[in-house]
């Protein structure tokens, strides 16, 4: 199984495509902030670095075997503004798990931007990628991140505490998981799959 | 960091290194089926044992990160081996380890993992100071999971078909005990009976 969307993916309000060399000073202006890499295994980055992990970005649209990425661009489309980026790795190729991950611009945080994006992204990974789990992590404190995992649908799996560093103190943190069957009927194909078992 | 001392005594049972001649004994419970159910790696005949065991007999103590530190359970008062447990420094800067046990199918019920698991936790936090000890079994396994509640380790996950396990979706348990957590109850234990007032 090879995942290649047919970019981009449209959600209402966003459009999510692969990164262009262009993009650099959108994702420079969300990851150059401390607010933003709170959370992340990452600092806040610099604009060259923005500019190298932009240019690896533009490479990561498909998935062909385990551990393979797609990281792609949440353009708004009514501004065409870069204002974040949604990510799906392939963790497990016998198992068919997915990792989900995103990061906005905090300027566009509660608007539902995230969870427009990711319930797509969870779409694809469950239909045309026909993986069989997706989960996602964050730090506990990562309130906003948590909740709109449970707005997904996503049960809260595991609590680590003290597991590991994070960035010099001990870390806390949560993984929620769904599976494809769980997705499904939370989307309200229920009936339907529960007929044809 | 002293060096340790063997063999650990419990209540009933003795932890020591394992021994060449333990191939039979090892054996019988190795590859019993039951035995077998929850565990990676399917021994199925002496050569399959022998491995293991030349393998186990060389993990006497934890000196980096990735070691492993085995020891058999062996019964006090006739020797003989029940199971063992293993002990793995999965982390060194977080101070991070690893807790697994096989009992012999024939002596389960008498609490030997009970006490194998406790005497390993007061090593772990003791003797090799590490921070965390975890601990994981599969969702089926009823039997494990009471115990780790029992001995006051937390269910930190519970991962729902996350991998394939012997051909068959996965369901895994992990907990989980900070030293902090373990060191109070393990205090209290060795406190004198006390003289009651009236």
């Amino acid at each position: 199984m090879v995942l290649f969307p047919d970019y981009p993916l449209t959600t209402p309000r966003l459009r999510l495509r692969p990164f262009k060399r262009g993009d650099v000073d959108a994702v420079y202006d969300y990851r150059r902030r401390d607010v933003v890499a709170l959370y992340l295994f990452d600092v806040a980055l610099s604009r060259e670095e923005c500019a190298l992990a932009v240019q690896q970005r533009t490479g990561q649209v498909a998935l062909t075997e385990e551990g393979d990425k797609i990281i792609l661009a949440a353009q708004h489309k009514e501004s065409g503004s870069v204002i974040g980026e949604v990510s799906l790795i392939w963790r497990k190729q016998d198992a068919r798990q997915v990792e989900l991950g995103w990061i906005f611009h905090p300027d566009w945080q509660g608007m539902g931007y995230a969870s427009e994006a990711a319930e797509c992204l969870l779409n694809l990974a469950f239909e045309e990628g026909d993986m069989h789990r997706a989960m996602a992590r964050c730090g506990t404190q990562n309130v906003t991140s948590w909740r709109l995992m449970e707005r997904l649908g996503m049960r809260r799996e595991a609590h680590f505490r003290e597991h590991s560093l994070f960035k010099g103190k001990w870390d806390e943190e949560y993984i929620y998981a769904i599976l494809r069957r769980e997705w499904r009927q939370s989307r309200g194909d229920g009936v339907l799959a529960s007929m044809n078992p | 960091m002293a060096s340790l001392r063997l063999p650990i005594a419990t209540d009933q049972l003795e932890l020591t290194a394992f021994e060449r001649s333990d191939t039979e004994a090892l054996g019988s419970y190795l590859c019993n089926r039951d035995a077998q159910r929850y565990i990676d790696g399917l021994a199925r005949d002496k050569q399959d044992v022998e491995a293991v065991l030349r393998q186990m007999r060389e993990q006497v103590n934890l000196r980096r990160p990735g070691d492993t530190l085995t020891l058999a359970m062996r019964k006090n008062t006739d020797k003989e081996l029940v199971g063992h447990v293993c002990l793995r420094w999965s982390d060194a800067t977080a101070g991070q380890g690893e807790l697994r046990f096989v009992l012999h199918p024939r002596h389960t019920g008498r609490g030997y993992a009970h006490e194998a698991i406790a005497a390993m936790l007061d090593l772990a936090f003791d003797h090799y100071n590490i921070h965390r000890v975890f601990m994981r079994c599969d969702g089926r396994n009823h039997h494990s999971a009471k115990l780790l509640e029992q001995i006051g380790m937390r269910l930190e996950a519970h991962y729902r078909e996350h991998a394939l396990f012997q051909g068959e979706w996965d369901e895994e348990l992990h907990f989980a005990i900070l030293d902090r957590e373990w060191r109070p109850s393990s205090k209290i234990r060795h406190f004198p009976p006390r003289v009651r007032v009236a």
